[in-house]
């Protein structure tokens, strides 16, 4: 569930779910749901932990990176920026609260969400599709996310070949500050709520709605259908973090789910003694030290 | 009688020998009966005297061997002596035999032969603790007999089991009706009261006090002669006594802890005495502050009685009115004060706080310790009527006239090492309510009409160790995550928002998504320090596969990337990416960002606003600060009221007279940007000089401070005559140390000065037009030509943006301005600031004359143009309006007579600016600490303060200095200096193995001492801690390269701090 070990974003993940209505008795399973602490060092783009002393490793430069850094050191900080703006597009999304959307960014690359999305009502109710979300290296300069169904809907907008939603469409320049992943997330959402039949990626599907809705809705009930029926599959891409249902076991998630309802709040982890709680003597709406009314000092 | 005895002997061993007991007890019981008559017939009403008890007497060895026996399994080694399997029946003829000898010695030398009177004339005797004596002396075997039957029988009532459904046993029955304890008391009272026979006694009462198994305490025979024995003890004791005393006490109040009934008792028999007094209290009041055990034990008993008190408001009632503990207690830390080091003996250079195992070598301090532990132990535990009290005093009675006289000594010795208690105080408190009491005398209180938290503000300037440590205090009080204090130090200034453009505020709560503040702050790492130029040998640098992702496989669909990743799972190999070096130094950073962060936040969620520009609202707060700023601050209050109603300006350290002070004094900057006010201040003020001819005498120990100040800059250049403050005294010092190699600067220096005076001036009246006309005439235009070009350095050329924007503004302003009095003033004035401004924009035409190189564009490399596009980040905000802004507020705007508050970030934020960045200079010591407290500020989640430390992309007001100027300005030192040294990389590389040694050497030493509280989970502080030797053969000539080192690790932590902050201050919080 953790990016990283050291961003521990468990919590909030697990916020997030929470605050889900469980419609369904199925429920997300986590392959893994403890971070593991000992990781391989190098993932494919994998930080590497937190070395304790370690010898420090010298290696030449190599003629890439040299070139790469003429503008200034900050070329090598790169990689931090781009994995601090992909966690900080993370928790947008957590505060976004966005209805029947979960995702969470695969172990192996900040650069890949896995996601799964619940319909409601409408034409695609009651379907549950997993998507993949890839993002570009060069984010937040670069095109915009992509999302690849794992299994290609019926839809006009959703390519019936590979699974991948027209997203570009909605997109056609992605601007840093201004656009952001949950959007494009928000935007798969409302697909299946508003069809639009324009420049389709599926024209078949398009045509339909537009000619023949009784048809279009029967193939969408079977594609619901052909969806759910391989909820339970393992997921697509290998990846501990990979989005995977499994029945209901009352063994596991009934405590999993009375635990979300009960909502615990993280207890308080003290650190090394450091005075955790902070003090203040300050009322409430006053700018004046000690002005707290039970403050019964000399001042 | 022998047979009893025998009985005795046995059974006084301790229970691990009770196998034999039980075999031999069968013996004796055949003639139980015929000693119960016997000793029955003893305690008949027969007359007085007895001559079979001459029969007794020629038997003492035996009671003596059953002494020993007492005294060698006596309660004192905690070894309880068991009866086990004696019949209780056994016990209580044994009890009632030996009372009856008992008696009988008793009542032959009692004159009065009744004992009744005796018990009501007691009174006095008990209390008086007088040596009352009846007839002659009592011989010596009868007052062994006495003491040896006592002790029998005082044994057997300790042994004795409570009766059924807690009934009295039939001993402790006994002993209630016979009145025994009270005779006996009577009788030790009528022979000579000696300290033998008082330690005696008590020793008595700890016996049966401590080890009884049924609820002495509770009759009045027992407890009336307890009492009375108590304040018979209550003169002057000896040693021996009072240990004996103090022991009882203590385990008295053990009983009263685990059985709160007993305390209406104590109550209640002190007011049959005619006194209201809490005896067992009272009587340990005075061993409060002892040394040693019997110290320790009186306070252990005094915290018992303590936490009694915060549930029996009687208690707590009766301590706080009709006792002095209160007083005592504080009164006894100022006695204790007194008796510690006026001066330390400062170990090295690089010391600036005690350390605990600094403290443990000195005594007095140690005592201290204990005393201040214990009264933060009772603010925890007592009744809050006790804690205000307590607190009340500590204040009144401590810190005002105590400490704060002692902050102002008389030499920089001194000062220092009051800091220095006072730092370690702070840390040794851990009571909300006690520290509460240290932060307002610090915050709050004034001393000569200085606030001490201005006093100590001021010193941080100060070179020499004052200046350290006052330092280490400031990183203390920072990491209290107080709000009381952060608001006093810093975040009063930055509410009002002045500080910043107005088009700035929406600014200030954004998110930095894209970490560009981290970018830009690490874009300013020297090319001598980037990792590409001269990979250092020692910073731990990994090579990373970042992988090129998707980008690698364009086209590819969710099939082939689920491929891709499995190969990826079986090794590296499949993987397209470029290799590029990641500063692995740099995840410790995050790490240690994340935690500090974290922690701040938690700690914060306690206070009252979130200071994120809104709330506290910034123009309320404007009105209220000002008001608040014309009763606490002098100066600034004239401000407020243009007309400088203010007839005496208060001296205050940073300020004081410096406002009528010629233009070329020496100063720093801070200074003049905290004390320049409009000119009409010093108009105001020279006209009321015929008044008040003379700026008011400094207070004695800044005078002091003074001459030893001359002393120390003997031989320079500066006359006595010179000082104004004690300001003044710090910066002279100051100047002196960095004289030798900034005799350049010091011009220019104050050049600088000059220029943000007339800037200020500039402002000013770009503000408040109505100030006066006759001022702007007397601006010195040339002279604020200064002032702009001085900006320039900075700036020219890094933002051209900006500027743009101040121009902008002008003209906006410009045309807004409708006030027709005001308009030919302001029309000349923008023209000139437009004039100033169009250089500016021009280029580095000034930059020459200031005596410095053209500034390097730091930051700007091409590609990163548009990452500083500034104040674009948020989605709904288009980004036209961010560039339409006022420079001036509403209310001016609304025509408001009133001019607005100097932008100013406060004196801490610019004292400590100026330590930094004269970094160059600094030791490594003094850096790490000023950059520990920088970073320590950063890492405060508010967004006042966040984006004042870090948002490099806000635009402040030109008159504000912003931590990323400081640093870009830094760069540009250390980049020249670097072109003009060779070996200049060679000396970085050696400097980084050394500090490099020095943290690892001090990561061992780290772990040892887990528990030092000051500890700051951060690679620069854990370097702090001390010293390896081979620091300290430092030549000065390398404190510049060290500077450069720390500089680059400072700007690290300060990104990664920044980085932290995009992602941890807009989690939102689980509540």
């Amino acid at each position: 569930m953790n990016l990283n070990p050291f961003w521990s974003m468990s919590t909030n993940t697990g916020r997030k779910r929470s605050d889900s209505e469980e419609q369904s008795v199925q429920q997300i399973a986590e392959q893994q749901q403890r971070a593991s602490p000992s990781r391989p060092s190098f993932g494919k783009k994998q930080l590497p932990t937190i070395p304790k002393n370690t010898a420090p490793i010298t290696k030449p430069a190599s003629p890439a990176t040299t070139t790469q850094s003429i503008n200034g050191t900050h070329a090598s900080y790169g990689p931090f920026y781009l994995e601090y703006s992909l966690l900080a597009e993370f928790t947008l999304v957590i505060k976004q609260k966005l209805p029947g959307i979960y995702v969470q960014p695969s172990y192996k690359s900040a650069l890949m969400w896995f996601g799964v999305i619940f319909i409601r009502h409408g034409l695609y109710q009651d379907g549950v599709f997993k998507f993949t979300v890839y993002i570009p290296d060069n984010y937040p300069d670069g095109e915009c996310p992509r999302v690849v169904f794992d299994i290609p809907v019926f839809h006009p907008l959703v390519d019936p070949v590979s699974g991948e939603l027209d997203v570009r469409r909605a997109f056609t320049k992605w601007r840093r500050n201004h656009n952001h992943i949950w959007q494009v997330l928000m935007y798969a959402r409302t697909v299946f709520y508003k069809i639009n039949t324009m420049e389709p990626l599926n024209p078949e599907a398009a045509v339909l709605y537009d000619k023949d809705v009784q048809l279009f809705k029967s193939k969408v009930v079977e594609s619901v259908k052909l969806c759910n029926s391989h909820l339970f599959d393992q997921p697509k891409i290998d990846d501990p973090y990979a989005i995977s249902f499994s029945p209901w076991n009352p063994a596991v998630h009934d405590e999993a789910k009375e635990r979300m309802f009960t909502h615990k709040r993280r207890p308080e982890d003290h650190h090394k003694g450091l005075q955790v709680s902070g003090l203040s003597w300050v009322k409430p709406g006053s700018t004046q030290p000690f002005s707290k009314d039970e403050n019964s000092q000399q001042s | 009688m022998v047979v009893i005895c025998t009985i005795f002997l046995i059974n006084l061993r301790p229970c691990c020998t009770q196998t034999p007991v039980v075999e031999e007890l069968t013996y004796p019981l055949s003639s139980h009966t015929a000693l119960w008559n016997w000793s029955h017939q003893v305690s008949s009403d027969d007359p007085p005297l007895y001559p079979h008890l001459q029969w007794f007497n020629p038997h003492p060895h035996l009671v003596t061997m059953m002494m020993a026996s007492m005294v060698a399994n006596g309660n004192r080694d905690g070894q309880a002596l068991v009866l086990t399997g004696v019949d209780p029946e056994t016990c209580m003829i044994v009890f009632k035999n030996h009372w009856a000898q008992v008696v009988k010695i008793l009542e032959k030398h009692d004159p009065l032969r009744t004992t009744n009177h005796l018990v009501s004339g007691l009174g006095s005797i008990g209390l008086s603790g007088s040596h009352v004596r009846f007839g002659g002396p009592v011989p010596g075997d009868e007052a062994s007999a006495v003491q040896n039957y006592v002790e029998h029988m005082l044994f057997l009532l300790m042994e004795e089991d409570a009766g059924q459904a807690g009934a009295m046993g039939p001993i402790l029955e006994f002993v209630v009706m016979e009145n025994v304890m009270e005779r006996l008391f009577l009788w030790s009272l009528r022979r000579q009261f000696t300290d033998d026979m008082k330690l005696e006694q008590l020793k008595m009462y700890e016996m049966i006090v401590g080890q009884a198994r049924q609820p002495l305490l509770h009759h009045k025979p027992v407890l009336r002669p307890l009492m009375m024995l108590l304040s018979s003890c209550s003169g002057t004791p000896t040693p021996r006594v009072e240990a004996e005393l103090v022991l009882l006490l203590n385990q008295l109040c053990c009983v009263l802890a685990k059985d709160p009934s007993v305390l209406e008792l104590f109550f209640h028999t002190s007011e049959d005495q005619g006194a209201t007094n809490f005896l067992i209290f009272s009587l340990l009041i005075p061993f409060i502050h002892r040394e040693g055990q019997v110290g320790q034990q009186a306070r252990d008993a005094l915290l018992l009685i303590m936490s009694l008190s915060a549930e029996n408001q009687r208690v707590a009632q009766h301590i706080a009115e009709n006792t002095y503990f209160c007083p005592v207690l504080a009164t006894g830390l100022s006695g204790l004060y007194s008796s510690l080091p006026t001066k330390l003996e400062v170990s090295s250079e690089e010391w600036h706080c005690l350390h605990r195992e600094d403290w443990l070598q000195m005594p007095a301090l140690v005592q201290f310790l204990n005393s201040l532990e214990f009264c933060n132990a009772v603010i925890q535990v007592a009744h809050p009527s006790i804690r205000d009290q307590l607190v009340n005093y500590i204040y009144n009675g401590f810190l005002v006239p105590v400490l704060a006289p002692a902050l102002h000594k008389l030499t920089l010795e001194e000062v220092m090492t009051t800091t220095a208690y006072l730092d370690l105080f702070l840390r040794s408190v851990s009571e909300p309510a006690l520290l509460q009491t240290f932060l307002t005398f610090i915050l709050l209180h004034r001393h000569e009409n200085v606030h001490i938290l201005d006093t100590l503000v001021s010193r941080v300037n100060t070179p020499f160790q004052l200046g350290t440590v006052s330092l280490a205090l400031f990183r203390t009080l920072i990491g209290l995550y107080c709000e009381d204090v952060m608001l006093q130090l810093i975040l009063r200034y930055l509410v009002p928002c002045n500080h910043m453009m107005l088009s700035q505020r929406r600014v200030v709560k954004e998110r930095d998504c894209y970490s560009v503040s981290a970018a830009k702050i690490l874009a300013l790492t020297p090319s001598c320090c980037s990792p590409e130029h001269s990979p250092p040998p020692l910073r731990q640098l990994d090579s990373i596969l970042w992988s090129k992702g998707n980008e690698s496989s364009p086209h590819t669909g969710p099939m082939e990337t689920e491929e891709s990743c499995l190969e990826d799972g079986s090794g590296h190999s499949c993987i397209i990416g470029s290799e590029i070096y990641l500063d692995v130094s740099y995840l410790h950073y995050l790490y240690d960002a994340r935690l500090g962060i974290s922690s701040c936040i938690r700690a914060c969620r306690v206070w009252s606003a979130p200071y994120d520009g809104e709330d506290p609202p910034p123009d309320e707060y404007q009105a209220s600060a000002l008001e608040e700023a014309g009763a606490s601050r002098g100066r600034r209050a004239q401000m407020v009221n243009p007309k400088g109603a203010h007839p005496h300006p208060r001296p205050r350290p940073p300020c004081q007279t410096a406002g009528p002070a010629p233009m070329n004094q020496l100063e720093l900057e801070w200074d003049d940007s905290y004390d320049a006010g409009p000119p009409a201040n010093a108009e105001t003020t020279a006209a009321e000089r015929p008044a008040q001819p003379l700026a008011p005498e400094p207070p004695k120990h800044i005078q002091a401070l003074r001459r030893t100040a001359t002393m120390l800059v003997k031989g320079s250049y500066i006359e006595e005559s010179d000082f104004q403050d004690d300001v003044m005294v710090y910066n002279l010092v100051a100047k002196k140390d960095v004289r030798d190699t900034l005799d350049g600067r010091r011009s220019s220096q104050e050049t600088e000065s000059k220029g943000s005076e007339t800037e200020s001036q500039l402002n000013d009246n770009g503000h408040g037009f109505a100030d006066s006309s006759r001022e702007v005439q007397e601006v010195p235009l040339s002279n604020g030509l200064s002032l702009p070009l001085q900006r320039a350095t900075v700036e020219v050329g890094s933002d051209t943006e900006r500027s743009k924007e101040v121009k902008e503004n002008i003209a906006d302003h410009n045309s807004k301005v409708q006030s027709p009095t005001a308009t030919d003033i302001g029309d000349e004035l923008v023209a000139q600031y437009e004039e100033l401004i169009r250089t500016l924009g021009g280029g580095e035409v000034g930059a020459g004359t200031e005596g410095r190189e053209p500034f390097q564009n730091p930051i700007v490399t091409p590609t990163e143009e548009d990452e500083m596009d500034f104040g674009s980040f948020s989605v709904d905000t288009p980004e036209v309006d961010k560039h339409a802004p006022s420079l001036f507020g509403t209310k001016l705007r609304s025509g408001s007579a009133r001019s607005q508050p100097l932008p100013f970030t406060g004196p801490f934020v610019s004292v400590l600016l100026s330590r930094l960045e004269n970094m160059l200079e600094n030791s490594v010591h003094v850096n790490l600490l000023v950059t520990g407290i920088l970073a320590q500020l950063a890492a405060y989640p508010q967004p006042l303060l966040r984006s004042f430390l870090l948002n490099t992309n806000m635009v402040f007001q030109p008159s504000v200095r912003s931590l990323y100027q400081v640093l870009a300005s830094l760069k540009n030192q250390i980049e020249q200096l670097a072109s003009t040294r060779k070996d200049f990389p060679e000396l970085i590389t050696s400097a980084q193995h050394c500090l490099l040694a020095r943290e690892s050497s001090l990561i061992g030493h780290d772990t040892k001492r887990g528990e030092s509280r000051d500890c700051f989970p951060r690679e620069a502080e854990r370097m702090m801690k001390s010293s390896p030797p081979q620091l300290k053969t430092i030549s000065m000539a390398r404190t510049e390269v060290f500077a450069t080192v720390l500089f680059t690790e400072f700007l690290k932590e300060l990104a990664a701090i920044a980085q932290e902050h995009s992602i941890l201050s807009h989690i939102p919080m689980e509540e």
